[in-house]
């Protein structure tokens, strides 16, 4: 009975715990009667205290609890995650003085303790200091850049424009220009096959961009929901799904992949109009609206470039039908190309001086600059080479087969620059991702906590709690208290009180997460003087 | 090796007496259908700080309760209506006292005292199963101690910090 009825220390069992069951049993007799006088040991007070932020490291660390106690465990957790154990330390009555090391490093550190009074009930918990400043996202991090995590990104991001203007855009020239013309059409799936793989592989690496870590973890998880909880998961979804049915839609006999292949571009607008900056801007809609309409006109554009070129230059029977309708539509589709362009960059640029003082404003220039030659070279088509090429002129159709290629060389070349955006003015999709609390929801029969750490990243973050009843109505508590621990990393319990902000949202300013990792969280909700709703859950602690 | 037996010996001393140290019941079991006599056992402050109030909280099922007065403390009670009607020698009760306050006393941090109730357990209660009296002690500045933590379906009052004190109801005496 007495060895069923031993505390249950975290992780390892000591080495005490092997002491034979008789000696612990000849002993118990005299604690039995000795121990009624005894009573339940409390910190009262450290040095450094709780939360502190120190300029220099300490010598030592000093704990006065309400009665004499004796350390079962004193471990230091150092900010990047390590622990060691401390081992040198002085009992003075009821103050336990700990040497603590003379090289620690900045930033926050944790110590855990576990003591044993003189009743024999097992205390525990933590106390947070920080030398210098506390652990933070650091700032460091975003201001350095990862080569190799960019151009990953970069690459992707080219690869996801081929398949969403060339890919979508052919399977849509192949079907309602080309009719009968199949000219572009292995072309055109190979494209489509290149977006795939790159609208799939860029969620990873935008996840990579946004925890801020290296390539080497890609193949990690948490990564790819990093990237699927970026605004551009929701492009990744949209452009895969029209590629996947673009593929169908070429597939597709007669006139059948026609419907399908206005899905798909129109699902090109909107993989684009979901994600990135253009369509974060204010107002939203109009934004919006603008990069959907201007993405359709790029990929009606660009994408027939190469079933045409290709018709054209094979001299297939319908090219010049294919031609005749290229030409007819196309004025509308460049107008409402140039205007959307315009509105655009009069919403992202907004003054003419920020061309040249912002890095976004100087890849706009590039991308301006390579479309003068794709306009001028557009132009010598369409007034030059359409009318003689029509009446199967051999050397007009001959230049413009050249002129179409180079055409759609340099409109890769603007893809390449138009990805570069990606990367100018501060990603304000991603410093939303970054900023992404962590999500903790508990419910059991007697109350409902919502709790959310903001950033949910190690450092200093803010809680909020929302409380609700079991049941789902309010719930009006007394006190709420947060508790943190990581029993991994051997953190005893960090106990924060919250503060009420509105009836049922309660908040603690500060509270110093030391670690990434899943941490236990725990809130205390004392419903009444006499009833305490105990909610437990884990969260994930990003770097 | 001295220092592992005493350490030992701590050990085994929490599982005796880990009851103990918290705010306790002197009598932990008690047959329905009868009075008792509940004293509860204050062996400490909050964090250091000295004990001025006192709160039993009387659980459903328990009625005529009688509070022992202590000098240098106030006796209040928290009275109102019962959830369900009770029988106490033939008398049907439908309320009584639910809270028992000791107030205005000063038990510091370094002494011990002991509160009584008196109390009938109804035979309406579930013989077999523990009854909570959970307990809150009020220190200075908003300082408190709340023994009222109720272990759920396979917990026991060890895995809790803050258990509320547990009296385990038994048979009728001569119930057979």
């Amino acid at each position: 009975m007495v060895a069923a009825r031993q505390p249950r220390l975290n992780g390892r069992r000591p080495r005490w715990a092997r002491i034979p069951a008789m000696v612990m049993l000849a002993c118990s007799a005299w604690f039995w009667i000795a121990v009624a006088a005894f009573a339940h040991a409390s910190l009262i007070e450290t040095s450094p205290a709780d939360n502190a932020v120190l300029a220099e490291a300490p010598a030592t660390f000093s704990m006065t609890f309400s009665e004499p106690i004796s350390p079962l465990t004193l471990r230091l957790v150092k900010p990047d995650g390590s622990s060691f154990s401390l081992e040198h330390f002085v009992l003075r009555d009821r103050t336990l003085e700990i040497e603590l090391p003379h090289d620690l490093a900045r930033k926050t550190h944790v110590l855990s303790w576990r003591a044993i009074s003189e009743d024999g009930h097992p205390v525990g918990g933590s106390v947070v200091f920080s030398i210098g400043t506390p652990s933070a996202t650091p700032p460091e991090a975003t201001g350095k850049i990862d080569w190799p995590v960019r151009t990953a990104v970069w690459l992707a991001k080219i690869a996801l424009y081929l398949g969403l203007f060339l890919g979508i855009g052919g399977s849509f020239a192949v079907t309602w220009l080309g009719r009968g013309e199949r000219s572009g059409s292995l072309a055109t799936l190979v494209l489509l096959g290149i977006g795939l793989v790159g609208g799939t592989l860029s969620v990873g690496f935008q996840g990579l961009d946004a925890l801020a870590v290296p390539l080497g973890r890609i193949s990690d998880l948490a990564a790819w929901q990093a990237g699927m909880n970026t605004s551009f998961g929701r492009t990744a979804i949209v452009a895969f799904l029209a590629s996947v049915i673009a593929i169908f839609a070429l597939a597709a006999k007669g006139g059948r992949g026609r419907p399908l292949s206005l899905a798909t571009l129109a699902g090109t607008g909107l993989a684009l109009a979901l994600s990135g900056h253009a369509g974060a801007a204010e107002p939203q809609w109009l934004a919006r609206s603008t990069v959907f309409l201007h993405g359709i006109a790029v990929a009606f554009w660009t994408g027939a470039l190469i079933p045409l070129g290709l018709a054209l230059e094979r001299r297939t029977p319908t090219c010049r039908g294919m031609l005749r309708r290229f030409s007819g539509t196309i004025p509308l589709v460049l107008a409402c190309l140039v205007v959307t362009g315009m509105l655009l960059s009069v919403v992202q640029v907004q003054k003419p001086s920020a061309l040249f003082e912002t890095a976004y404003g100087e890849v706009f220039l590039v991308k301006l600059a390579l479309l003068v030659p794709v306009f001028a070279l557009a132009a010598f088509n369409r007034w030059r080479l359409t009318k003689p090429a029509e009446h199967q002129d051999p050397s007009a159709m001959g230049r413009l087969v050249g002129s179409i290629a180079a055409e759609t060389a340099i409109v890769v070349l603007i893809f390449g620059v138009a990805a570069a955006w990606r990367f100018t003015p501060p990603p304000r999709a991603l410093a939303i991702a970054a900023a992404k609390p962590a999500v903790v929801h508990i419910h059991t029969d007697k109350a409902m906590a919502n709790v959310q750490l903001s950033p949910g990243s190690a450092g200093q973050v803010e809680a909020s709690i929302d409380l609700l009843s079991g049941d789902f109505g309010a719930l009006n508590a007394k006190e709420v208290t947060l508790v943190l621990s990581q029993p991994s990393s051997g953190v005893e319990s960090i106990r924060r009180p919250a503060r009420r902000a509105a009836e049922a949202n309660w908040r603690i300013d500060q509270i110093i997460i030391p670690l990434p990792g899943t941490w236990h969280v725990r809130v205390d909700i004392l419903i009444s003087d006499f009833e305490l709703a105990r909610l437990e859950g884990e969260a994930d602690i990003r770097p | 090796m001295l220092k592992k037996l005493s350490l030992a010996a701590a050990l085994v001393a929490v599982g005796s007496g880990a009851a103990i140290a918290h705010t306790t019941l002197e009598t932990t079991e008690a047959p329905v259908g009868a009075s008792h006599k509940a004293v509860f056992r204050v062996p400490h402050g909050c964090e250091g700080k000295p004990t001025n109030v006192v709160r039993v909280q009387i659980p459903e099922g328990v009625i005529a309760v009688k509070p022992m007065p202590k000098p240098g403390w106030t006796l209040e009670r928290v009275t109102g209506a019962y959830a369900n009607t009770y029988d106490y020698h033939g008398t049907p009760v439908k309320e009584g006292v639910k809270e028992v306050l000791w107030k205005g006393g000063d038990l510091r941090d370094d002494e011990y005292d002991e509160f009584v109730v008196r109390v009938y357990l109804t035979s309406d209660l579930p013989v077999g199963k523990t009854l909570y009296f959970p307990i809150v002690q009020e220190c200075p500045a908003g300082a408190t101690e709340r023994w009222i933590e109720i272990p759920a379906e396979g917990q026991s009052g060890d895995d809790l910090e803050f258990p509320a004190p547990g009296l385990k109801l038994l048979e009728k005496a001569g119930g057979h």
